[in-house]
């Protein structure tokens, strides 16, 4: 039976000079029991959706026409009432952002309990009683339930919010990005539970996502979004397999692949449609390759293919094979086919050798006085590390690992208070004392976030020109060393963008402005650190592929820092795993692609969603969260939460393995070998209740 | 020692320091300026050679200055303040009553406002863009930023000059000679004489309030729990309360903030109104050259000013779950 | 930045930029009626201030209002010799309402200049040093927030004859706080930009990432209390004023107030309170509603409809 039927719904903003038409005619239904996806980029009106359904528009939005009927009823034409007492009790909702979606000032278990009896009268203790359940049922600690949210994680936190959408067991729950900003084993772990219980409980989901992986892995059926528009739709086995529509193609295509490289993610160039007049045409018109006369005219209706649960809105469905096989084809998107020069890494620039930041934590007077010595905070806690001219190392870690640290304490913004330290030949201390000028000229670092690392009152021209002030560098040619810059990162014509202001750039432009802006001094050798995670996919992969090519023909040495092991996969050649501010495997790509050795690495790898629905992984699902950085364990400091661990573990600290070869080592005792896989089965059946066994999770 | 002990010793520790510093300011425009008043004091009068000794020694004012810093410091900071040469009294028996009108008119005053406009601005944060919130701040913008006199002059002039409705000047009738607080503050008289300045008290103080409360909630509006709450069906009002109960905090520090200030008086409103409270008083002081007594009220209000300071600290602290208490807060 | 004198065209283009702030800086002003008629109100207040003196029929002090008989016009009300009434005094009150602006509007630009110049300096350099500085300063605006101003002010303008610069400077003296405090605690939050990090790594020094990174982003704060400050140095001008420690030699809006106070003719002579009661009142009002209007704009947490 449907229980939920959206039928033509659009939505639109009024903003102060302009409509926005944020969701076009959008039409879909889901079953009793179904789990329903909705993929898109940001802006495809995927969040807009959940908010209309949700009556949660902000005050600018509208509803301008469509049905939404749950359970026989059209939700549209409800009072406030009888909306507010639908919500929870029937439609439950777990939000985008865990980290700001709880009060801050009221306990968690409050905030269960205030839902609870918003809808039902029942007695505090019982109330309490249920809240302690729920916490049960997402793994989270009882006696916690008076905790406020700022003491639990941002895992935790989201665990809160699936237990406040459990309380009433509700017929559908409406997951908006549940595990966006979340490490990808954290998040491995919650899409599990949300599972599990959501199983358990025999309720629909609605999961909203970008990440068609999340989707290919828990979804039953999926539509596509596009600019407000269903691009395709049906279930998960036909829309991600055999995908109909170009927009499906080069969004899959553009996610990069972690096992292995052979084949690599391509892009689609350009950028999401202006939404601020009525679509006329197709919407993806402009980015698409197949595109022809036809598509400018109408925007194509869903169509239905024959005999298969699979809808496609393209005017040329009846190709799709053919555009199947081209879309794999970066020179379709007109994207130059990057050449696999077999790179020739040059001389090493930059070296560290038990490279060691500590923080000082703060202490009070008195054991100051008594001489005690202070905590510490090790948030790089000695990694050697080499990276030569022309090569990208890539360093992956969930966050808190220390990678960020790392990265600024190479680019010398942190000191560092330990270690070696050696770049262009040249220590530590040479540049500390005088020659602190050359080395911000010849080392550069583009940062997270594309929307905060610009100063919004420069100019593109001052931003990309002011490193040249500094260092008085091409000082006679200023301009046409800006210029040069912009067009090496890809923005052309440069003139264009010489006096626009960051807020007048689209995301990937601005990052794109980042970069040049640590280009524009030709240096020897650049800090990335995660500077793709904001950028939706389709942008990722342009970034990707032009720091490559940098690395390739400007000789420069790269470290990249990410958490995104498909990315890191796809742009590095070597590749670091770190834990805690250690180093605990590093290798060639391929090789720990294949073949892990340390247990932490197995679980990451395979903690990634796979977007191909029809293949199983096998999910190694890591008990706890990395421990208290300033009370670490004095052993191996994974093996609290190591599969494998063993007295010797918790002993002594293993070192990387110096005695194996370059190109691959791993900093534990019992490292996987060639039996990878049979060692991740083995390390399931050890723990059969593992995945079922809530209490579990809980640290 | 827990964090917050330690937080609490170093605000402790910097609220005595300032202490000290500004007693010290005091004692520097009081008598190192040129033309101190203590200067003037001596020379002003007709007074021959002898009595000018007298009195400089009855101040103190023949011994040394570092002598006279220290003795200064040791009297007014054990509360012992001298004798007031307007008035001929210990300077703690004429502060002490007028203190006490001050603070009769002025905490009633502050407590209704911060409940009422508060109230109102998260009301009117909530209906943003109504015509009650528009009306709301043009009201309040002009109370806030319109001197104090001015209003109590228009207040003055329409109530009590136009209407007659209660009386323009004074805390009681002329004809009242009342003995001890209780038989000065319960009566009809007191009560008549007492609307006009507390009305005009409490608009001053509502346009801080109502703007704090109402940015508060502005700003919480678009929060995402705000949303989470509205998604578990929460009415309106329960929304309301949610957003209020975060915008709390600033509120309450304001408040303690202001009930600091409270202890200067509102110099000009007690002296458009004639009340005879201790702003209106150190006005009489500093015209007459009282400067004992100058010395102390300045004294009276400065501690007051950092004890509440301290007091917003630490109530900043306590209340906020999420405030990290490791460094010192002071903005 | 290069020497080299820019081609013709580039010039205009830079000055249409500038223009083009300028206009997005006041383009609140075209959605908020109520900032638009407190732009008018401040502009006549300008003109005031600046011509008021020289428009004044009559000396305001020196001259008195005399009727054809040639006797003294006390309190007098509008009439054709006094098109706004006299005070008990015999004076013209339109030449004293019209003279009485320029003070006024002297303390209320340089001290609302200074309050805001002063604080948004302190508050940068505090908020961006941080450390010792930052707690030296910060201890310095706790000082001045304790001692309490309208009673400091006082002692000061005993000892010294007031006259109008030194009121200015004590009225900018005690009142930078306000705007320091605020400018700090936006510095703070700016300097944990990622982009101010980012102009460290490419080398650029303290100095130069603190005026071209993180100041430009705190201007319009500092704008703000610059308006702020105009309106309290006005009242704070005029309240002592009113209580006798304005500038005797210059008529002012609050020194009239006073003398209509201290004559015991408020009950009756509305024309004497009226022009400079309202005057001051529209003054301080519409700095405010402009400055609000302004805060609308560019506090980016109360926008929240976007």
């Amino acid at each position: 039976m449907t229980l939920l039927d959206v039928e033509n719904l659009k939505v639109t903003y009024t903003t102060e000079d302009d409509t926005v038409h944020a969701v076009n005619d959008v039409s879909f239904s889901i079953d009793e029991g179904v789990n329903y996806g909705l993929a898109g980029e940001s802006g495809s009106g995927k969040s807009t959706i959940a908010e209309a359904l949700l009556g949660l528009l902000p005050g600018n939005g509208t509803v301008e026409r469509g049905k939404i009927t749950f359970n026989g009823r059209d939700i549209t034409s409800l009072s406030d009432t009888e909306r507010r007492d639908m919500l929870w009790e029937d439609i439950a909702y777990i939000p985008q952002s865990a980290m700001d979606s709880l009060d801050p000032v009221m306990s968690t278990g409050d905030q269960i309990i205030q839902a609870i009896q918003a809808h039902r009268s029942v007695s505090d203790e019982k109330a309490r009683s249920r809240v302690e359940e729920l916490f049960e049922i997402v793994g989270l600690d009882p006696d916690r339930i008076d905790d406020y949210p700022h003491e639990f994680s941002g895992g935790m936190r989201q665990r809160v919010t699936i237990a406040m959408a459990l309380a009433l067991e509700p017929d559908l729950i409406i997951a908006d990005e549940p595990t966006t900003g979340l490490d990808v084993i954290v998040q491995d772990k919650i899409i599990d539970k949300i599972l599990e219980i959501q199983e358990r409980m025999d309720s629909s989901l609605l999961l909203i996502t970008h990440e068609i992986g999340v989707i290919a892995e828990t979804c039953d059926e999926l539509s596509i979004l596009y600019g407000g528009k269903v691009m395709e739709q049906g279930s998960v086995d036909n829309v991600l397999v055999n995908p109909t529509n170009p927009y499906t193609m080069g969004l899959k295509n553009s996610f990069p692949e972690i096992d292995g490289s052979n084949e690599d993610a391509v892009a689609i160039p350009g950028s999401p449609p202006n939404l601020n007049h009525e679509p006329t045409a197709c919407v993806f018109k402009d980015r698409c390759p197949f595109a022809t006369d036809e598509c400018g005219d109408s925007h194509p209706d869903l169509v239905s293919l024959p005999n298969r649960n699979h809808r496609s809105a393209c005017h040329h469905v009846d190709k799709a094979a053919q555009m199947r096989r081209d879309a794999k084809n970066p020179e379709t998107w007109d994207i130059p086919e990057a050449e696999d020069t077999a790179t020739d890494t040059g001389e090493v620039v930059l070296e560290t050798d038990n490279l060691e930041k500590y923080y000082e934590q703060s202490q009070s007077l008195l054991s100051q006085f008594r001489g005690e010595d202070p905590d510490y905070v090790k948030a790089v806690d000695g990694v050697s590390l080499s990276v030569r001219r022309s090569e990208v190392v890539g360093i992956a870690g969930e966050s808190g690992c220390g990678k960020s640290t790392l990265g600024e304490t190479m680019a010398l913004l942190e000191d560092p208070t330990g270690g070696e330290f050696v770049f262009d030949g040249e220590p530590y201390e040479y540049y500390q004392n005088s020659n602190l000028e050359e080395f911000r000229r010849k080392v550069q670092i583009i940062f997270q976030d594309p929307f905060d690392s610009l100063n919004p009152r420069q100019t593109v021209r001052k931003l990309v020109g002011e490193p040249l002030t500094i260092h008085d560098y091409r000082s006679d040619e200023h301009e046409q060393a800006i210029i040069e810059t912009l067009e090496k990162v890809g923005l052309t014509p440069a003139e264009k963008f010489l006096d626009q202001y960051p807020h007048e750039l689209s995301g990937g432009q601005r990052q794109r402005v980042a970069v040049a802006k640590a280009l524009v001094l030709d240096p020897d050798f650049l800090i990335c650190d995660e500077p793709a995670s904001m950028l939706d996919v389709s942008l990722k992969v342009n970034l990707l592929n032009l720091l490559r090519e940098l690395a390739d023909t400007e000789d420069i040495g790269i470290v990249y820092i990410s958490h995104d092991l498909a990315s890191l996969m796809q742009v590095s050649d070597r590749l670091a795993i770190m834990y805690l501010g250690r180093i605990i495997e590093e290798g060639a790509v391929d090789r720990i692609a294949n073949q892990p050795k340390h247990p932490y690495t197995t679980s990451l790898l395979s903690a990634a969603p796979e977007k191909d629905p029809t293949t199983d992984r096998a999910r190694v699902l890591l008990d706890g969260e990395p421990p208290d950085p300033v009370d670490l364990p004095t052993g191996c400091k994974f093996a609290p939460r190591c599969p494998k661990a063993e007295e010797e573990c918790w002993a002594t600290e293993p070192a990387l393995d110096e005695s194996e070869d370059e190109d691959h080592r791993a900093a534990c005792y019992f490292p996987d070998d060639e039996t990878a896989e049979t060692a991740v089965e083995a390390s399931q059946t050890d723990d059969p209740d593992q995945s079922t066994n809530a209490g579990s999770l809980s640290d | 020692m827990s964090q917050f002990q330690r937080f609490l010793a170093k605000r402790l520790a910097i609220s005595i320091g300032l202490t000290l510093i500004a007693v010290s300011v005091i004692f520097v425009v009081l008598r190192l300026l040129p033309g101190s008043p203590f200067e003037a004091l001596v020379t002003s009068g007709n007074l021959n050679q002898q009595q000018i000794n007298e009195i400089r020694a009855l101040y103190g004012l023949d011994q040394p200055m570092w002598r006279q810093y220290i003795d200064y410091m040791v009297s007014i900071l054990t509360f012992q303040f001298g004798y007031s040469i307007l008035r001929s009294q210990p300077v703690w028996d004429v502060l002490e009553p007028r203190l006490v009108n001050t603070l009769i008119l002025l905490v009633p005053a502050l407590v209704t406002t911060a409940i009422l406009s508060s109230a109102l601005g998260m009301y009117a944060g909530w209906n943003r863009g109504s015509l009650l919130e528009k009306s709301s701040i043009i009201t309040t913008t002009f109370l806030r930023s319109t001197p104090v006199f001015i209003t109590a002059i228009f207040f003055i002039i329409v109530f009590a000059y136009n209407l007659e409705l209660v009386p323009a000047f004074g805390m009681r009738s002329v004809t009242a000679s009342p003995e001890g607080y209780v038989d000065t503050f319960l009566s009809i008289d007191f009560l008549h004489h007492y609307l006009l300045p507390f009305t005009v008290a409490v608009l001053y103080y509502s346009g801080d309030f109502l703007l704090l409360a109402r940015n508060g909630i502005v700003e919480k509006r678009g929060s995402e729990f705000l949303k989470l709450h509205k998604a578990k069906g929460l009415t309106e009002m329960q929304q309301l309360a949610r957003a209020g109960r975060n915008s709390m905090l600033p509120i309450l520090t304001y408040f303690a903030l202001r009930l600091g200030m409270i202890f200067q008086g509102l110099i000009l409103l007690e002296v458009v109104f004639g009340w005879p409270g201790i702003g209106r008083e150190l006005v009489l002081a500093i015209q007459q050259q009282d400067y004992p007594l100058v010395q102390a009220a300045v004294f009276i209000m400065a501690l007051a000013v950092i004890i509440a300071n301290l007091a917003a600290d630490v109530l900043y602290a306590y209340f906020d779950p999420t405030v990290s208490t490791g460094g010192g807060s002071s903005a | 930045m290069s020497t080299e004198t820019k081609p013709k065209g580039q010039l205009y283009k830079q000055f249409d930029r500038v223009r083009g702030i300028i206009r997005d800086q006041f383009e609140f002003l075209r959605q908020d009626r109520l900032a638009t008629i407190g732009i008018i109100v401040v502009a006549v207040f300008v003109f005031l201030g600046l011509f008021g003196p020289a428009l004044a029929p009559h000396d305001p002090i020196e001259h008195d209002v005399r009727n054809d008989d040639g006797q003294i016009l006390r309190l007098a009300e509008p009439s054709g010799e006094a098109v706004m009434g006299t005070t008990a005094f015999g004076k013209d009150v339109l030449s004293q309402f019209l003279a009485g602006a320029q003070p006024t509007f002297i303390v209320g630009l340089f001290g609302g200049i200074g309050t805001g110049a002063i604080g948004f300096l302190i508050g940068l350099v505090s908020g961006y040093y941080g450390g010792w500085v930052d707690e030296l300063l910060m201890r310095l605006t706790d000082l001045t927030f304790s001692l309490p101003f309208m009673p400091m002010a006082l002692l000061l303008l005993t000892f010294v004859t007031p006259n109008i610069w030194l009121m200015t400077a004590i009225i900018a003296g005690f009142l930078w706080k306000m705007p320091a405090r605020v400018v700090r605690s936006e510095v703070l939050s700016v300097r944990e930009r990622t982009f101010v990090k980012s102009a460290r790594a490419s080398g650029a020094s303290d100095l130069r990432t603190m005026l071209y990174h993180v100041a430009p982003n705190v201007l319009p704060i500092g704008f703000l209390y610059t308006a702020y400050g105009v309106a309290w140095a006005i009242a704070a001008q005029a309240s002592l004023a009113f209580l006798g420690f304005g500038d005797p030699t210059m008529t002012s809006w609050g020194r009239m107030l006073r003398q209509v106070f201290e004559s015991g003719n408020m009950r009756v002579a509305w024309w004497w309170v009226a022009p400079p009661a309202i005057g001051i009142a529209a003054i301080t009002t519409s700095v405010f509603l402009i400055g609000r209007a302004y805060e609308e704009v560019i506090n980016p947490e109360i926008q929240t409809e976007q």
